[in-house]
């Protein structure tokens, strides 16, 4: 079994001569994953891993070793190191994450196969066997370099986009917010005086947009940025052009605070409502994790602040 | 779990990118001709110039190196590019051709290939 994975590793200019002896320790080390229920019917799970805190090259080879080849020729063809990290660690993180609900008794994030539907969104694609019922779990991803990030949900379709409070954009703000955004977002925008500030909001609004297009599922180009546009007034809500009057009531977003230094948008379909249509509140559990070597609880923690929308953190 | 941890991640080798060929059929643009036509208009540019401009932008918006291989194949998200760079390196070369690049053709981009062809498109609807 070693000399397979060290002939698969060639590939890689891995040639480090302290692998064998690191390998073997680290393969009888690893512990299985700790399971987790599946989300209720109200619940979002938020699961991240900071690629910073992932060092350990043993470890990523572990990782690699979950991916099938298509995968890891997806993750060598990025380039350089960070960027192959930041893809390697998206991949783990939503074949361990969804492993961990023990779906099927004997789910191994190696087994799990995905799929694109007529558009183009990753689903899970569950066997079919005898009995078997699969769940109706939904997922999204999104990384940056610095951050990668999984929803999870039972049913209700799920967007969500991650994104350092500190990213500048190359262009003036309001010219791309006038090429892309719609005009009542430009007018908030430019409504800020503090340039700081303004920018910060324009990457609130750009991750609103983007969890929101990732949630729909259909592709950005069925959705362009300049055909809804998000109010965030008092909560988030999203109000397609094409029917103006009517804010689209299917759809209820949360804006987090990540750390100190990510905002994560998040979109999900509407389930159910309280008395009068009043939106329930989004129930979240966070949890920021190194598969295979720690997992720990962050919701109603100051690393998870939210900064927008309807949210409970448990 | 091991004592000797790598400081960095393991230095997994990039993937090779192969040059384009000129003139090879893409399956995403019109067929060219092998020679540029005699009447030549100072706007309608040529494949390979089209394509270092694409890479330029490229290179700019995502503060890569002058030196930095990047061909036709060269794919935006292979390079760094997400959602948001790709949004402003359509902008970028919205300004660079002159020409104003519709959302949906805009997702289709996943190339400096693609990009190129694009603009070329784009370009020669003007020039007509």
């Amino acid at each position: 079994m070693l000399s397979f994975l060290r002939r698969s590793y060639l590939n890689f200019s891995f040639m480090n001569p302290h692998y064998c002896c690191l390998s073997r320790n680290f393969s009888a080390a690893l512990p299985p994953l700790l399971p987790v229920q599946l989300p209720s019917r109200m619940e979002t799970h938020l699961w991240y891993v900071v690629p910073d805190e992932v060092k350990s090259a043993p470890l990523l080879s572990k990782y690699m070793e979950l991916l099938p080849q298509y995968e890891r020729d997806h993750v060598l063809g990025f380039r350089g190191d960070q960027l192959q990290k930041s893809a390697l660690l998206a991949r783990t993180l939503v074949r361990t994450t969804i492993a961990r609900y023990q779906v099927d008794d004997h789910l191994d994030p190696r087994s799990l196969r995905f799929k694109r539907n007529i558009h183009g969104k990753p689903e899970v694609e569950w066997e079919t066997k005898d009995g078997f019922c699969p769940p109706p779990l939904q997922f999204n991803i999104s990384h940056t370099s610095s951050l990668v990030a999984c929803g999870v949900t039972m049913n209700s379709l799920i967007g969500i986009d991650v994104e350092e409070k500190r990213r500048r954009t190359k262009n003036n703000i309001l010219a791309f917010a006038k090429r892309y955004f719609t005009a009542h977002e430009v007018e908030h925008l430019n409504a800020i005086p503090d340039s700081e500030l303004q920018q910060q909001e324009f990457i609130k609004l750009w991750t609103l947009k983007e969890a929101y297009v990732k949630a729909l599922g259909k592709g950005f180009s069925s959705s362009p940025f300049n055909t809804f546009t998000i109010r965030a007034s008092s909560g988030i809500a999203v109000e397609t052009l094409d029917s103006p009057q009517n804010l689209t009531n299917n759809w209820q977003f949360a804006l987090l605070e990540l750390m100190g230094s990510h905002y994560v948008a998040i979109c999900l379909e509407r389930q159910e409502t309280g008395g009068a249509g009043k939106a329930l509140p989004i129930k979240l559990t966070a949890r920021k994790t190194i598969p295979f070597v720690e997992d720990e609880l962050v919701s109603g923690t100051n690393a998870v602040v939210t900064i927008g929308g309807s949210v409970t953190q448990f | 779990m091991a004592a000797a941890s790598a400081s960095s991640f393991i230095p997994l080798k990039p993937r090779p990118t192969p040059r384009v060929k000129l003139g090879a059929p893409q399956s995403f643009s019109f067929r060219r001709p092998a020679l540029a036509p005699a009447r030549l208009r100072i706007s309608c540019v040529a494949k390979p110039e089209t394509v270092e401009k694409v890479a330029k932008v490229v290179k700019k918006q995502l503060a890569l190196p002058a030196e930095t291989l990047v061909t036709g194949d060269s794919k935006f998200a292979a390079l760094g590019a997400d959602s948001l760079d790709t949004v402003e390196i359509v902008m970028g070369l919205e300004e660079e051709f002159d020409i104003s690049v519709e959302e949906d053709s805009a997702q289709s981009i996943a190339t400096v290939q693609d990009a190129a062809d694009l603009i070329e498109e784009l370009v020669r609807k003007k020039c007509a």
